[in-house]
Order: C-alpha cells, then structure tokens, then sequence
C-alpha cells in the first residue's frame, strides 16, 4: 500500500508542477488554415516567428487537406485561409464565403517519373500531351486521389488531354495519401506522377525521381490568402489578427523573404511572390 | 448448558424474507425467534428449507427484510460465512481490518487482535499470507475476525464445513469456549447433525421456508412435533401406528401385527399415532431387562464410523436404527441376517396423534 | 514550470514534457472517472448491467480515430461545443485521450472486480465495516488489475496520433506532441528529427513501463 500511496503522490505532484501549457487564450490569436504541403515546405516556420514576435498576435496554423482547409473556411472554423486550389477557391468567392481573395504567390507543379523515362515525356511539350503519353504507353501513374490541391490540379491535366481523369486504367496507383507518402510509393514502382515542388525536393534524392516537366501555364500553382465574409458567421472570427497577418505576408519585405526561401536547403527557392500586378490570368477551368 | 433463559441478545419477529424471482422465489417467514446471550441456537432443516436465508436475514444482510421486524443488540452482530473470504495481506491484517473505521486507539486495537488470534490457536500464522491458508486454518481466521469484533451476536454457516473429525473437534471447543468468555449469542445452521448437539443449547427446525419448531435442545431432540422434524433431529425410528391399549398408564401403539411399543404419552385407545424412537433409545434385548421388549428384528447391515456403528433393523417392511459402540460387545458379534429382540423404555417413546 | 519558455528549453525537451503532462492528465483522469465506474459496474446486478457492459466492450475496441472526429466535430467553433473554444487546444486533447482510455480502463476495472468473490462485498459488510472502508479494501483487493489497467491504458494514450492530431492540430509551441511531431517530420521527409523524436517517446514508454511493471512485480511477490 505504502508504495502505491508514494506513486499517486509523486503523479499528482507531477501533474500540479507541469502546470498549464502556455496558452495563446489570452493573448491575441488567430487559426490560420493551410495545406499540409505548404506546412512541410517550411515556409510558415521561416515566416511566423518574426510576425508573432512584432505584433504579439500567435498564429495557430492548422494544416490538413486543401478539401478540409476550405471547409473550415466555409464553417467558420478558421480566421483565415492559405490554400493553392484556385477554382475552388473562386467558387468561395461567389458564395459569398470569401470576402477578398488575394492570390500572393506561386510555383510550379512537377511531373516526376523514373529516370529512364520510359513514356519518354521529357521532350514533350505540353504537360496534357505528357499525360497522353503515359496512359497511351501504360505505364504507370500515381495519384493521390485525395481531392488536394495537387489532385484537383492532376483532374485539371487529365481533362486537358481528353482523358477521363477518374478511369480505371491498368498502371494507375491512387494513394488517398499525402504528397510524401505517394512519391514514395511513385519511386519504388517507378511510376510517373504530379506533385508540388516543395515536397518534391524534399524527398527527391530518397525517392529516385528526376523531375521531367517544363514549367508551363497549366502547371502553374498559384498560393493565396482567404479573407472570409464574418458576417456569416454566428461566432465572431479574428478579423483584426486576420488582417494584421494578412498585411504582413503581402508587405514588401516577407515577399522578398518568400522569394528567397528554400535556398539553403534545396539551391533554389520554392516560390516566387506575386504582386498585386503579377497576379496571372488563370487557365480556365 | 443453562436451563434458565438467558436475556434476550437478538429478537425476530413477524419476520419475512423474500428472495428471487418467479420460479426461483423463495419465502421465508419466521414467525419469533429469540436469540439468547452465551447460548448457542443450533438452525436444522433439509437442504433449501432455508436456514442461510434465515442467518443473513438475522445478520441484517437481506434488503427485502423489514429492518423492524429485527429487534437487534446493542453491540456488533456478524456472520461467518460458509466460504470466508481472506482479504489479501496477512493473517493478522485480515482481523485487523475488522475493527477498520470503528475509532479504536491503536493500543487496544493490537491487543484485542492479539488475543482474537489467540483465542482460535492462530497467533503463530500471524505474519502468513492469508491465501496460503488451509481450509481449517481459514475457518479459524473467520472467526477469529468476528470474535476481534467483541460481537453480541454471532451466526454461522456451516463453521465444520471440509474439516476432518479432529479438526472439527479442535474448532468446536475452541469457539464454545470463546463463546462461554464473552457471553455472546450465537445461531449456527450446520448439517451435521451430530456437531450440532454437542453444542447446541436451543434447536430450531426449518422446513419449505416456516420456523417448522422451536426450543431447548432436549426437548426438541426428544418430542418432535411431526415425523419430518423428527427425522431432521436424527430421531430415525419413526412409524405410524394405532393406540391398541392401555394398561399400567402406559399406552401401547400397535405398529405391525404383533409389535406393539409402550410409551408413556397419553392417548386415547383407537386412535392414529405415529410412534418416535431415537436409535440410541432403540434397544436390543440381551436379557438384561432394559426395557421392555416390543418385537423380534432381524439385522440387516452393520457400518461402523470408528466411534459408532450403525446397526440397520429390518421389522417386516420397515427399517430402523440403532445405534452400538464400535469394537464392543454385540457390535462385534453380530452380522447380518442375525434376529435380534428389540426394547424400548417407554418414557424414551415419542408418540403423538397423526 | 508555470510557463515554458520556449526559447529556454530545447523543442524537443518542450515538446517532451507537453506530452507527459497531456498524457499524464489523460491518464489520470480516466483512472478517477473509469475506476469508480468500473467498481460500480462490477459489484452490482442491476437491469441495464449487460447492455452498459456491452457498451463497455464495444467501448475498448473502438478505433480511436474515431473518437478523434467525433471529438473534433463536436468541438470545432461551428460545432455544439464551439462556444468552449476547445479545439486546437491541449484539453481536447487530453479529454479526447481519456476518451479513448475510459472503456479500457473501465473494463478492465470491472473485469479485476469481478474476479472477487461474489459474496466479498456482503462479508466486508458483515463486519460493520463502512461504505469509504469498504472501498477502500475493495481498490486494495483489486490493484494488481488496476495495475493492468493503468499499464494498458498508459500504453494506448502515449501511442495515440491520429486522434489528438484531430483535435489538437499540431500546433508548434502549443498542441505539438511526440506522437504528431513524428507524423509530421516524417511526412516532409525529415527522417532524422522523427527518429530522434521516436527515440525519446519509445525512451519514455519503456521507462514508465519498466516502473509500473517493476510495481507490479513487487507487489506480486508481496501478495
């Protein structure tokens, strides 16, 4: 008995002396809801500490899948939103959802595939003549097939070849995974599939895939924050946090450091900052 | 044993018992029983005529009794279960753990202990786990904890359960000298019938759920009110049988043609009776004039349990007991087949109208 | 430790104790509230006894990623329990872990009281021994179980990821933990951080482990 009296002892203790987490309650905080490839590039590490440190205001980043992401935007889940699926970003617009929608950066999207290339789409032109190409010679195709903004992109490409992006096809892998994940198993079958830039140079040398595409219009995969309507909701939002952060991500300097991250890591930067003017016209959908 | 009554330790009445559910349900209804301080009510009955029933009840332990219906002690009433329960931790820990709770000062508390452990010849286990005790040695450890209790009132199921002869014989007078010091009341259910009439102060019989009779154990033993409490008592020599005669304030009560037993009751000539002879009354005639002769038996078996041998009597259809010492005398002669006289002293005749 | 700064201690030495004390919390808290259940459960008949042991068990085999999405539709901003702000906060994830901890460790609390005699409640009693003694005996007599429960439930509670990710949202500095920080180191590639991670969370397990079975051990031979 003596000693189970000792142990609840010492775990109350514990438990009393660990005491609260800090909490961001009572200082200003805001949910700002991203993808989960945007959260593995790093950037908002890069980014965050010197706007919480200038304006006292905590950024709580969730990030989960773009579907998820405009979700809670549609909900009220979340005080702000940095997702990279255009279209269904507009049709938030419309809603109503969205009050302003402010496109800031972007970068490319990649098909990458073994090194042998067996589709040979290195010297194709255009991304939809390369997807032609892979499902005419059968070789395989991973997809997420996870409704994230890679996948959404990928239905885009597909469509633009004139393939049904859905079919059932021999060689075609859908993961329902994460970007990672799905480029690891693209590299031990040695299969050809579409991802960001960022993940994909994370995982490049572990992976044995060699990116084959050109940069081009289609690829193109542009990043913008989500300002929601806050008259929609019955719980207020933190719509001044909101604002502040996104002030601070479109201010002059944080492009500039947007432009030059990822240099250290991978030897060249993972997204280059729009301005208001760059804002491009986007592939219809 | 005392022939006047005690004071009252615990009273039943009106009392009433319910337990289970349609098929299974089961009545209990005691009409009054006393318990009485330093005496020892023996409970007797078949097996499911509800003599545990009757203890937990008694030991306030059943919800759906009217807690008036038991007018109790002053003092702690327990109850020794049938199967104790040792509490993990040591000998001495389980009869400690008795007095949990009840604000006595740690001096005292060590010393009643002590001598609870004492009182039952278990000081030396004191120190053992209480699980690696034996059946005898866990009956005494019961026991042990309810007497640290300092009860008025003490029930037992069935305390001689899974012991051999000498360790019931220990035990037994162990607990009826605990019991002659503290002067506590006790009501014992136990289907040996012969333990129960070496302690038994009082008998009370149960039958289908009813206090079936009540009182001092000598009477009980020898004037049972029908032949279903007579063959709970161990008054196995039971018949019916019809009022012949009377002569010399004797009435004689013909049982077969030509076997005819006097007993001393009173009865009218003509009619039903039914007769009752303990086996140890049930006499077989050596010429010695112990008793009157009623009729010839012939021996049917012989089974000896070292101390007693058992002598079954065939008389026409019926069979009776008796009851010889072993390695004695005709217990060693007779075999089976024998003929045999059998007497009876009439005032040893239970009899009563059918 | 009131407050962690963050700047002081290293992240992974932050991150570990955020995890010993949501995990400890969880655990205790499952203990208080599952134990007494589970004693409840186990001594008495009554009518609806096989349909709440039945959910019990189902209780203990139920994915706890599950748990995870109902806790975190019901505790989201636009959910019923909004208004609390729990989401994305430490105590969702400590009331989603005790959650997920509370049927194990009231079945195996029930199954450690059913074990007993099935009179020892009424022989406790017959020695006028009070209802806060009787307990008391009742937790003694069962805390080689109890042990088991707490081992059992301890184990699931440090494992858990999908769940408290669910509802916690990773959140550096706040809602980050062994579990989810592996997770996600992992899925950017970052092999070493999670292994390093991994090592101290499984450094943990088996510590804790080591002392509750170490306590397990002695009290046995104790008996």
């Amino acid at each position: 008995m003596f000693r189970i009296r000792t142990v609840l002892l010492v775990a109350a203790l514990w438990a009393l002396a660990i005491g609260a987490p800090p909490s961001a309650d009572a200082e200003r905080s805001l949910i700002l809801a991203t993808t989960t490839s945007v959260r593995d590039s790093g950037l908002l590490d890069a980014l965050l500490p010197r706007f919480t440190e200038t304006s006292g205001i905590g950024v709580r980043v969730i990030a989960v899948g773009t579907g998820a992401a405009l979700r809670m935007g549609r909900e009220g889940n979340a005080d702000l939103l940095l997702t990279h699926a255009p279209s269904a970003e507009r049709a938030l617009v419309d809603e109503g959802v969205v009050a302003r929608r402010t496109p800031f950066m972007q970068n490319f999207f990649v098909i990458a595939g073994p090194e042998t290339d067996p589709a040979g789409i290195a010297r194709m032109g255009s991304p939809a003549e390369a997807i032609a190409g892979i499902v005419e010679k059968r070789t395989c195709w991973v997809s997420r097939a996870d409704d994230s903004g890679t996948h959404k992109r990928e239905k885009a490409l597909f469509r633009d070849a004139g393939l049904a992006p859905n079919l059932e096809r021999d060689g075609l892998i859908r993961t329902g995974s994460g970007m990672g994940l799905s480029l690891q198993i693209a590299g031990q079958r040695r299969c050809y599939i579409l991802s960001d830039i960022g993940t994909f140079l994370a995982f490049q040398e572990r992976v044995h895939l060699v990116p084959l595409s050109q940069p081009s219009p289609s690829l193109r995969n542009v990043y913008s924050l989500l300002q929601l309507d806050e008259s929609r909701f019955a719980r207020p939002l933190h719509r001044e946090e909101a604002e502040a952060l996104e002030a601070y991500l479109l201010s002059p300097s944080t492009l500039e450091e947007i432009g030059a991250f990822g240099r250290d890591r991978f030897g060249r930067a993972l997204f280059t900052p729009l301005t208001p003017a760059d804002a491009p016209m986007q592939p219809k959908p | 044993m005392s022939t006047t009554p005690n004071r009252v330790a615990l009273s039943a009445h009106a009392l009433l018992c319910r337990r289970g559910h349609g098929a299974d349900r089961f009545e209990l209804r005691v009409d009054r029983l006393d318990l009485h301080a330093g005496e020892v009510l023996v409970i007797l009955g078949p097996n499911g005529a509800g003599k545990s029933t009757l203890l937990r009840a008694l030991a306030g332990l059943d919800r759906s009794v009217d807690p008036r219906a038991i007018r109790g002690p002053q003092g702690p009433t327990t109850l020794v279960f049938q199967r104790p329960t040792a509490l993990s931790g040591s000998v001495e820990g389980n009869v400690r753990a008795a007095l949990l709770g009840k604000g006595v000062p740690e001096a005292e508390r060590r010393d009643r202990v002590h001598r609870a452990l004492d009182r039952f010849d278990i000081l030396p286990l004191a120190r053992h786990d209480a699980r690696t005790l034996s059946g005898g040695e866990l009956r005494r450890l019961a026991l042990a904890r309810a007497f640290v209790l300092e009860p008025e009132v003490l029930l037992l199921d069935e305390p001689f359960d899974d012991l051999d002869a000498a360790g019931q014989r220990h035990l037994s007078l162990d607990l009826q000298e605990a019991i002659r010091e503290t002067g506590v009341a006790v009501a014992m259910v136990t289907h040996d019938l012969r333990r129960a009439l070496l302690l038994a102060d009082r008998i009370a019989v149960l039958s289908h759920g009813e206090l079936a009779q009540h009182g001092p154990r000598d009477e009980v033993l020898s004037h049972p009110d029908t032949p279903e409490i007579a063959h709970t008592v161990g008054m196995t020599n039971v018949s019916p049988g019809r009022v012949v005669r009377r002569e010399e304030d004797l009435s004689w009560i013909e049982i077969e043609a030509g076997f005819e037993v006097p007993t001393t009751a009173t009865l009218d000539v003509g009619v039903d009776a039914w007769i009752g002879i303990r086996p140890e009354h049930l006499k077989l005639d050596v010429g010695r004039g112990d008793g009157r002769p009623i009729g010839k038996a012939v021996v049917e078996s012989l089974v000896s349990d070292g101390l007693a041998s058992v002598v079954t009597l065939r008389v026409h259809d019926r069979r009776f007991t008796t009851h010889l010492l072993s390695g004695r005398g005709l217990a060693r002669r007779l075999r089976p087949g024998d003929p045999v006289s059998l007497a009876v002293q009439p005032d040893q005749v239970h009899a009563r109208l059918s | 430790m009131p407050s962690m700064d963050d700047t002081m201690l290293s992240p992974l030495l932050t991150i570990t104790l955020r995890t010993l004390w949501i995990c400890g919390s969880a655990l205790i808290l499952a203990l208080l509230v599952g134990v007494p259940i589970g004693i409840a459960l186990g001594s008495r008949q009554f009518v609806s006894r096989g349909l709440l042991v039945s959910s019990v068990n189902a209780g203990m085999g139920a994915p706890p990623v599950v748990v995870g999405l109902i806790g975190s539709i019901l505790l989201a901003r636009s959910g019923p329990l909004g208004e609390l702000e729990l989401i994305y906060t430490p105590y969702a994830m400590i009331l989603t872990s005790t959650a997920i901890a509370l049927p194990l460790v009231i079945g195996l609390t029930l199954a450690a009281v059913g074990s007993l005699d099935a009179e020892w409640d009424l022989q406790v009693r017959t020695l006028g021994i009070g209802r806060r003694w009787r307990i008391w005996l009742l937790v003694r007599e069962i805390r080689m179980g109890l042990l088991a429960a707490i081992i059992a439930a301890m184990g699931g509670i440090l494992s858990e990821v999908g769940a408290v990710r669910m509802v916690g949202g990773n959140i550096e500095g706040e809602t980050r933990v062994l579990t989810t920080a592996i997770m996600m180191h992992t899925s950017m590639g970052e092999y070493e951080e999670a292994l390093g991670q991994a090592a101290v969370l499984v450094g943990n397990m088996l510590v804790l482990a080591g002392l509750l079975t170490w306590i397990q051990q002695s009290g046995r031979s104790r008996g």
